[in-house]
């Protein structure tokens, strides 16, 4: 049955239509628990594609280079940056922005989806996790090294010190950014790893040689399956998704306090919370898409990740840019009605100010392109939502330079305006997070269960259940 | 698909509708009644001025607060079609005839309309108050978009959208009880999405045009948001509440299930915390850049004697209904579920209340108590409306194609 | 199963059986299987899943768990930890102002009190779980079938121990027989070597060594005395190329690094100090002096300039109930010009007011009486150390020549700061001009009247008595 299954051409499967009273299937092909087992520990057992070495050569490569030019960052200092007056917050906080954004999509697909019983999830949530951890990993780098002397990053936490005797401002934003990131960053481990602990058994289990079987048994913690520790093991992630999904929406408020509690026209608007969470939400989805799709083609997924989770995805990648919509729209009406002139100034200067390119990509990148999903042909297009979730990917790194450079470089004095010219350092640093990024991705999928096994089996289980214990009123698609 | 069904378990009890016009008497005697409180303020400067004050804002708070619900089963509805929800499909109609009390609800809406063409400023400052017109940024907002003229074609405009809107969708659902076809709800799952986006617009603007412009000078672009977290969690109150009661009338005993309130529940948890999000971020956000046009609105809320009640939000919108609602044996009890949704119909007006009435003047005991009655007052005439609109509805919509998995489904863990 | 203790056993021949293990091939079987052997009255029962079953709990008896409660206790213990922290780190341990917000809990303080709840509570959730499963586990005396490698794969596996009160070999092996399973085993103890390989074993030590490595390191750096130099990471920051003052070099003839002066060049700045406009005497006259009060002309120069006499009641303990010094100064000896540089115009004199009142009258007072409203607040304070601001009145001020008033405001005296750079030397002489002109006022005769206005004066101006501050 397994291989019948993986050698189905599944896009002649659209599992998109969902006739009201018949749940469409969420994964295609006739499965069964063994050929999900099966389907996914291959892409770990068997041997790599060629693709994947050369992905791996260049993404490899490239984080070397970043991790040199951070060396060479500590070296030389900050100076090396185009961040210069007045514009002191530049790329690198844009960066951080974007890749903690980024890291949003992972830890809302594994916890608010799973408490809205969203099933499509179980598909999709491992790498997306995975992902999150290494947006994460991404952002963190970015105001460690801009702290300036990074190897004394670790002041910002509150540790007695013997030679400071002092304590860390925690009325100040970018503490608070230290709490948030790092719980997110933790917990998100946790839950990730967590989730991956009965998948890891699998593949203990169906280890060859010893040393392979010893390092998953590690890892594993002896994982057996015991129904006393399911009870447990379900509660204990159940209650890790209702701490996540408030967190998830916590970490991006707390990021856009960095903003909004100052004065700066253009930054402190009260929307900014709920704002910044959606733009994050927007552009983790797109780079699940990015990532994904290429991902399942490679692996021949494509029966598990189905056109319906990309679907479902690109609606919710919609709804989130056009509440990104909104909240613009909104912020330029209220700069309006509040009649405050820097406000108004703000909001102009932004739209036809010297950095009207960015703003125009910004908007055409976030609020036009997602529109493109309405049509449903392209929602269940590989290719063309490949290539809308990369132009979402640019349009939300503009939005947040836009707000960071815009306002900056032009606020209420103007005698102090500047106009912020990066360096090749900016972009090169920029550039080599990707690499990281890509490599860890990578590495992952070579070495760790991609998708959640035992969640897909236990999904399948409950449609089987449903097929044959009613009147058959839910039809039988399996 | 046959279910069988009795269809006198789906329909509103008998002796509701009996009641009915006593229930209406008895909610506009307690408008009135709250009204004329408004008369025992302590009158300065022998005039009655601040008893309008009170009275009108009064009208506004507990008017937005009944609204609110309808509006709410409005998203609801359209959120239930757009994410194409199954577990829900017992309980929608409820919603669905909430959402169609909105033409009923909008004539509430007319008095306001109706003061400011009076020319009375004593809710809506802007409109024509020689104090406020001294200060140039209201002024100036008065110009053309804070006008009566244009304020009555935004509010129109609202209201022609969200009764198009839900009567489409009534009419369909309704279409679907004699049918049972699929394609309609289809249909309805196509044009959730449009909608919703509509709908999101048209609430924001609703918000700032009916409540944040009570404080013409004062601005918040969260405003639209706070208003709809703190709606829906009523809704989520209401609709437990008024499922419970048709429960203990001996009504949809077996359609609507022990997993549906503990949704519900859950749903209402969740808005407790988003809505204390939502304020918490407007408050935290005003009170740290410290600007004074925005502290102003808080000024006059948490200092001189509003401070009191300004403060109880905290425990009675977050602290009590969190750490009640938290345990999941509570959302599983009827009686224990109830008495918190009920508790949050109190701190849903409370919250509508704290949004208003600050505005009217000091906080006195008698407005106040006015206030009270009058909210009560106005949830007794939201009551006729819903009786009146379900009467000759069938309570669930026994033939949508969806309802087999609504009456199937089980809440996991949590 | 807690008394299993793997050991090399060769003499020992039938392992110990730890109880019986029924595999199926789908979940429905299974929970039929558990239903049975739970109304059997077996207790001490598992079943192995691959995927959390649905109602397995039910089907086995499986109690809820006490985890949300520790979860909860968690939570308020991180709740309670961020608040404290806050309120002792902030608030009391180590206080300052930011913005003017207040010390303790503020609003400010709910999003990290937000994050130490979540976090304490996620971890607790987390290794709660862990503990109360026992995890982690390496040698499981299940593992020893074979078969039970599907348990994480497809099939599932139903077990009953041997230490359930109830049990009997025979008659639980007849039970789970019945249940039509894929295969019945009994669970025996793991007799494989329960010893690490060596090259493991080896491995291990040689991380765990060389991980101690740095932090010995590090340790005897914090605890040990070198007197090597540092070892410099920012080589261009420690050694920058740059000579100081003073320091010798090879690169000119005469090896001074400060160079003298370029002959027919002018520095910046210089020319001022040659203009008797911007120093208020005039240094073409210095020659003139004696030597002791060349020594005053570069104590004058000096940022730290005094005269001797405010010098003294500049310390605090000068507390002066008496007016302030009645013997006149000392003055330098210096070449002060006694001519304004600018011209007395109405327009100079308006400068001078407007500035005077400006800069000056905040403490000497708008009519120069030495009582500005600085001086007002600071004496109704009654600290006893304020020293009162000079009247203008005063002898000693009135015939002191414009230069040295003009210095003074220039360079400051005792509590009086520069005025260098918030006044042009233009402004400075007009100020000095309006003091000029307020002393005058107040010891003026009819003659300074010009005639035309004689005759608007109905009395006589008042009699010439300037006001000293005595009355301090």
């Amino acid at each position: 049955m397994a291989t019948i299954a993986s050698n189905f051409n599944p896009r002649e499967i659209d599992n998109t239509d969902d006739i009201p009273g018949r749940r469409a299937p969420l994964i295609t092909g006739d499965q069964s628990y063994n050929s999900i087992t099966e389907m996914v520990c291959r892409v770990a057992e068997n041997p790599q594609p060629m693709v994947w070495y050369i992905a791996f050569g260049f993404s490899s490569l490239t984080a070397v280079m970043f991790l040199s030019l951070i060396g060479f960052l500590i070296l030389k200092g900050v100076g090396i940056w185009g961040n210069m007056n007045p514009v002191f917050w530049a790329w690198p906080i844009v960066n951080f922005v974007f890749w903690v954004g980024i890291a949003h999509a992972g830890t809302l697909i594994s916890a608010i989806l799973f408490l809205f019983r969203q099933n499509w999830r179980t598909s999709i949530n491992r790498a997306s996790e995975a992902m999150t951890i290494f947006a994460v990993v991404c952002a963190g780098i970015y105001p460690g090294i801009h702290v300036g002397r990074a190897w004394l990053a670790f002041w910002l936490l509150p540790y007695p010190s013997l030679n400071l005797w002092m304590w860390p401002q925690f009325r100040s934003p970018l503490l608070w950014d230290v709490f948030a990131v790092g719980t997110y960053a933790s917990v998100s481990l946790v839950f990730w790893y967590m989730g991956m602990i009965p998948d890891l058994a699998t593949y203990r289990d169906r280890s060859k040689s010893p040393l392979r079987r010893m390092i998953y048994g590690i890892l594993c913690l002896g994982w057996t399956g015991s129904s006393r520790h399911w009870m447990r093991y379900e509660k204990a992630y159940t209650l890790l998704a209702a701490f996540a999904a408030p967190l998830v929406l916590s970490v991006h408020t707390v990021v856009s306090f960095d903003f909004a509690v100052s004065q700066v026209a253009g930054w402190h608007t009260t929307i900014f919370p709920p704002y910044f969470v959606a733009g994050a939400i927007f552009s983790g989805f797109a780079m699940v898409v990015t990532l994904l799709v290429p991902f399942r083609t490679l692996y021949k997924l494509e029966n598990l990740i189905t056109l319906r989770h990309l679907d479902n995805m690109n609606k919710i990648i919609l709804a989130t840019g056009s509440l990104v919509g909104l909240a613009y729209a909104t912020e330029f009406f209220m700069a309006w009605y509040s009649q405050n002139p820097y406000e108004y100034f703000t909001f102009f200067n932004r739209a036809f100010g010297p950095y009207w390119w960015a703003y125009w990509t910004m908007v055409t990148c976030n609020v036009i392109s997602p529109q493109l999903f309405w049509f449903r042909k392209l929602r269940t297009s590989p290719y063309a939502m490949f290539v809308i979730s990369i132009f979402v990917n640019i349009g939300m790194w503009f939005e947040r330079f836009v707000i960071t450079i815009t306002s900056l470089s032009r606020d209420f004095l103007p005698s102090s305006w500047g106009y912020f010219r990066p360096t090749m350092f900016d972009g090169l640093m920029f550039f080599g997070s990707f690499g990281i990024f890509i490599s860890l991705f990578l590495l992952f999928c070579r070495f760790l269960p991609t998708i959640a096994m035992s969640e897909v089996k236990g999904i399948l289980s409950i449609t089987n259940h449903a097929a044959h214990g009613h009147d058959g009123a839910h039809g039988n698609e399996h | 698909m046959n279910l069988n069904y009795d269809k006198a378990s789906i329909e509103i009890p008998d002796s509701w509708r009996a009641k009915a016009p006593i229930l209406f008497s008895v909610g506009l005697i307690l408008l009135v009644i709250g009204m004329a409180c408004s008369f025992l303020a302590p009158a300065t400067g022998g005039d009655n001025a601040p008893a309008i004050r009170y009275l009108t804002h009064s009208y506004l708070a507990n008017f937005v607060y009944v609204f609110s619900f309808s509006l709410a089963a409005l998203f609801f509805i359209l959120m239930q079609f757009l994410t194409r929800a199954g577990w829900s499909t017992s309980i929608r109609r409820i919603a669905e005839i909430l959402m169609t009390m909105i033409p009923y609800l909008a004539i509430l809406f007319v008095p306001v309309l109706v003061m400011l063409f009076w020319g009375s400023s004593a809710l809506y400052g802007w409109n024509a108050s020689a104090k406020d017109m001294e200060n140039s940024v209201i002024a100036s907002k008065a110009t053309f978009f804070l006008t009566k003229e244009f304020f009555t074609i935004r509010t129109i405009a609202y209201f022609t959208f969200w009764i198009l809107a839900g009567s489409w969708f009534f009419r369909l659902s309704r279409q679907q009880d004699e049918s049972g076809d699929t394609e309609l709800s289809m249909i309805r799952q196509k044009w959730a999405g449009p909608l919703i986006m509509i709908f999101a617009l048209s609430m924001s603007f609703a918000a700032f045009d009916w409540l944040m412009s009570i404080d013409a000078d004062w601005y918040s672009t969260i405003f639209g948001v706070y208003l709809f977290s703190g709606s829906m969690m009523g809704f989520f109150a209401m609709m437990i509440v008024i499922s419970m009661l048709l429960q203990n009338a001996g009504k949809v005993q077996k359609l609507i299930t022990v997993e549906h309130f503990h949704d519900m529940g859950k749903f209402l948890f969740g808005f407790v915390m988003f809505w204390s999000y939502i304020a918490f971020s407007q408050l935290v956000l005003i009170w740290y850049a410290n600007i004074p046009e925005e502290t102003n609105w808080y000024r006059v809320r948490l200092e001189g004697n509003w401070g009191l009640f300004s403060y109880g939000l905290i425990p009675v919108h977050f602290v009590i209904p969190f750490l009640f609602l938290m345990s999941r044996h509570i959302r599983r009890s009827r009686p224990l579920l109830l008495a918190g949704a009920i508790w949050v119909l109190f701190a849903h007006w409370y919250d509508m209340t704290f949004l208003v009435m600050p505005n009217a003047g000091s906080a006195e005991f008698f407005p106040l108590f006015g206030h009270f009655l009058g909210g009560i007052g106005m949830l007794c005439i939201f009551g006729t409306m819903f009786i009146q609109r379900a009467s000759g509805v069938p309570l669930v919509a026994m033939r949508d194609p969806r309802l087999p998995e609504a009456m199937s489904y089980a809440n996991p863990i949590l | 199963m807690s008394e299993h203790k793997p050991r090399k056993s060769a003499e020992k021949k039938m392992p110990k059986a730890f109880g019986w293990m029924a595999e199926y091939q789908d979940e429905h079987s299974l929970l039929v299987a558990a239903r049975k052997v739970r109304d059997s009255g077996y207790t001490k029962t598992d079943a192995f899943t691959p995927f959390p079953v649905h109602g397995i709990d039910e089907a086995l008896g499986i109690k809820p768990t006490v985890l949300p409660f520790i979860v909860l206790c968690a939570g308020f213990t991180g709740l309670g930890t961020a608040l404290l922290m806050q309120w002792w780190m902030n608030g009391v341990d180590y206080k300052y102002i930011i913005s003017g917000k207040p010390f303790g809990i503020t609003p400010a303080s709910i999003p990290v009190a937000f994050e130490l709840t979540v976090l304490f509570s996620a971890f607790t959730a987390f290794l709660a779980m862990i503990a109360l499963n026992k995890l982690p586990r390496f040698s499981n005396p299940i593992f020893t079938n074979p078969r039970f490698d599907r348990a994480t794969n497809d099939r599932f596996f139903l077990y009953v121990e041997a230490t359930d009160k109830y049990y009997n070999r025979d008659s639980v092996k007849e039970l789970l027989g019945g249940t039509h399973p894929d295969s019945l085993d009994e669970v025996l103890e793991d007799t494989t070597p329960s010893a690490l390989p060596r090259p493991i074993l080896l491995g291990l030590l040689l991380i765990v060594v060389t991980g101690l490595i740095p932090a010995m390191i590090i340790l005897n750096m914090r605890a040990g005395y070198s007197t090597a130099p540092r070892f410099h990471v920012f080589f261009d920051m420690d050694f920058q190329p740059k000579k100081k003052a003073q320091q010798p070099t090879t690169i000119f003839a005469d090896s001074r690094i400060m160079r003298p002066q370029v002959k027919g060049t002018i520095a910046r700045g210089q020319l001022e100090e040659q203009d008797p406009f911007y120093l208020g005497y005039d240094p073409s006259k210095m020659t003139m002096l004696d030597k002791s009060a060349s020594f005053m002309l570069v104590s004058t120069q000096t940022p730290s300039d005094s005269k001797a006499p405010d010098a003294a009641s500049k310390t605090p303990d000068a507390k002066q109930t008496t007016p302030a010094p009645t013997v006149a100064p000392e003055a330098p000896k210096l070449p002060w010009i006694d001519k304004l540089p600018i011209e007395a115009t109405e327009e100079s004199m308006k400068l001078g007011k407007l500035k005077f009142e400006t800069y000056c009258s905040a403490c000497h007072g708008y009519a120069g009486n030495g009582d500005g409203l600085v001086h007002k607040r600071a004496d109704s304070l009654a600290q006893g150390y304020w020293l009162p601001p000079t009247s203008m009145h005063i002898d000693r001020v009135r015939t002191q020549p414009v230069g040295q008033i003009f210095n003074t405001i220039t360079k400051g005296q005792g509590k009086m700061a520069s005025y260098a750079s918030s006044l042009s030397p233009k402004e400075r002489w007009s100020i000095v001009l309006y003091i000029r002109a307020l002393q005058r006022s107040r010891n003026a005769n009819i003659d300074d009247v010009p005639a035309g206005f004689i005759s608007t004066l109905d009395e006589e101006p008042k009699p010439a008595n300037p006001k000293t501050v005595s009355t301090k």
